[in-house]
């Protein structure tokens, strides 16, 4: 970390100072991501895992706050109700008259372009 | 000091010049509910605008974790204490003053930076309330939070799971801003130099370099301290809005305006940037069909960020649904309770609006929905839930569709043998 630590008697700074908290902050917290990413498109498994996650750290706060079969339940009910977008896998264009490179050049190679 | 009318504070207030509105003004809806701080806007920004050296503690657009992260640091805190302290106990609403079109938020009774100013000690030719961070508050775009943690004494090597990020042991958020081009912007009232000009166009504030003498007035007086001192060059730079893309002279748009590269660049599809016609009195026309218009004055889910500085911010917040209200009441104002109740229980409209964010790059005058069938009813959390699958259309300034999306939007992926196809 390039910062030093916090000086405790900078009155400034947030340390030990108590904040407003409702009770059902978390659980609310959990609701809106799990709603969100259903509206977004995201399976029960992809919100699932947004939630084992420590970098989405609200979701992860939330299991770890809530715990696992909490969290499941709340997904499963949003999934109910938000969950309604269909999943389309959908191809990208074989070929193109204006392309010069054919799309298998994209396909993945080894490391340096070296077939694997 | 001229009067001018504040439509966020529900009154006229002071104002240093008079006021002057443009044909549209630049505005923008962030949805926080759906920020997960992945910095896509802030990068997107900082590798067009402020990638030079002399710009490296510059972040036209960041992200930072409230409550206790800012940058630069304590600004908001300090802002609001200075307020207070100008104006004790005094920085009220009167949410019953008659919430109107004119007036959507009530009437604000406390003081603006604006007219605090006056009754500060400060110098006699200073004309807003406000400080001048110092070099360590700019350090940090968002601090204990702004670079990955790694294990002590090995360099260039980080935690690849993120256990040794800042554990949040209470509900936080994360606030994404820029510039707010306000329509009474405090670095322009402050500038000695008249180097800080609002474009009659789009209302878009711009700092003229040839003029700015690196006075800094502007840095110490924008409240959400969006101005930045350049050390090198010693003059100061600030958020231009992109504006050569929402002139549409990027020539992808073949002429039509398109949004910022922080809003096209938003990954959480939290973001919406739109032009809005304004009245003679600086308030937004009547324009029912325009997304943003829709979002901050019908539905009212969009509120501006801490609309008592008086400033009057075209920067609109779909305010967090878990953060306790006294806190979001200080930062959006008394508007927080309705909006997270409509956007908690969004209707038909307002659902089919929500689809509109980051379908296209480019700026929405106007939407239009055919109505769809009703594809789902039943109880969620102790209400009922009715979603329609209707198709919204956003049109762009020429008039012509831009796209269609529905509530149902089918989302497309590609396969993992196309992942990088163009």
């Amino acid at each position: 970390m390039p910062y030093g630590e916090p000086d405790p008697q900078d009155p400034t700074v947030l340390i030990g100072v108590e904040l407003p908290v409702n009770e059902d902050t978390d659980v609310e917290m959990a609701y809106v991501f799990a709603e969100e990413f259903a509206r977004l498109g995201f399976s029960e498994a992809q919100v699932l895992d947004l939630f084992h996650q420590p970098y989405y750290a609200g979701a992860y706060r939330a299991l770890g706050t809530l715990g696992e079969p909490r969290i499941r339940e709340v997904v499963r009910e949003t999934m109910g109700v938000w969950g309604q977008s269909r999943q389309v896998v959908e191809d990208a264009p074989q070929t193109s008259r204006d392309w010069d490179v054919g799309l298998d050049a994209l396909q993945p190679r080894g490391a340096w372009g070296h077939e694997r | 000091m001229s009067q001018v009318y504040n439509w966020q504070l529900g009154r006229d207030m002071s104002y240093p010049y008079e006021g002057k509105f443009p044909d549209r003004q630049f505005a923008f809806v962030f949805n926080i509910n759906r920020c997960i701080a992945c910095q896509s806007c802030t990068m997107a920004c900082k590798s067009t605008w402020t990638f030079s050296k002399g710009q490296e503690h510059m972040w036209w657009a960041n992200v930072e974790t409230k409550p206790y992260g800012g940058y630069p640091q304590f600004w908001d805190a300090k802002i609001l204490n200075l307020l207070e302290k100008a104006n004790p106990d005094m920085q009220t609403w009167d949410p019953a003053a008659g919430a109107n079109a004119k007036a959507p938020y009530g009437k604000f009774g406390g003081q603006t930076i604006f007219e605090a100013g006056a009754r500060m000690l400060q110098p006699a030719g200073a004309r807003v309330l406000g400080y001048l961070p110092t070099d360590e508050e700019w350090v940090s775009p968002n601090i204990y939070e702004d670079n990955p943690v790694g294990p002590k004494g090995a360099r260039y090597k980080f935690h690849t799971t993120g256990e040794q990020l800042p554990v949040h042991k209470t509900w936080f958020f994360y606030l994404a801003r820029i510039c707010n081009h306000c329509t009474y912007p405090a670095c322009l009232a402050a500038c000695p130099r008249r180097a800080i000009y609002k474009r009659p166009e789009d209302g878009i504030v711009l700092l003229d370099q040839s003029e700015c003498r690196g006075y800094r007035k502007c840095v110490e007086a924008c409240p959400y301290k969006k101005s930045m001192y350049r050390g090198n060059t010693r003059v100061s730079e600030k958020c231009i809005a992109c504006y050569p893309r929402v002139e549409g002279t990027d020539p992808e748009t073949e002429g039509q305006p398109m949004e910022t590269r922080c809003m096209a660049a938003c990954i959480g599809q939290i973001r919406m940037q739109g032009l809005v016609k304004l009245n003679s009195d600086g308030a937004w026309a009547e324009d029912r069909h325009h997304p943003l218009y829709y979002m901050v004055h019908v539905a009212k889910v969009a509120l501006p960020l801490y609309p008592q500085f008086g400033t009057s911010p075209n920067g609109f917040y779909i305010p967090p649904r878990w953060v306790p209200r006294e806190y979001l009441r200080q930062m959006f104002g008394p508007g927080v309770d309705q909006a997270i109740e409509r956007y908690e229980n969004p209707d038909r409209e307002l659902l089919a609006v929500l689809q509109l964010f980051r379908r296209s790059n480019r700026i929405i005058f106007r939407y239009q929905i055919e109505e769809g069938p009703l594809v789902y009813e039943g109880p969620y959390r102790g209400k009922t839930v009715r979603i329609y699958n209707d198709t919204v259309i956003a049109f762009g300034k020429n008039g012509k569709e831009i796209f269609r999306t529905k509530v149902e939007e089918p989302l497309h992926v590609r396969t993992n043998k196309h992942q990088n196809s163009i």
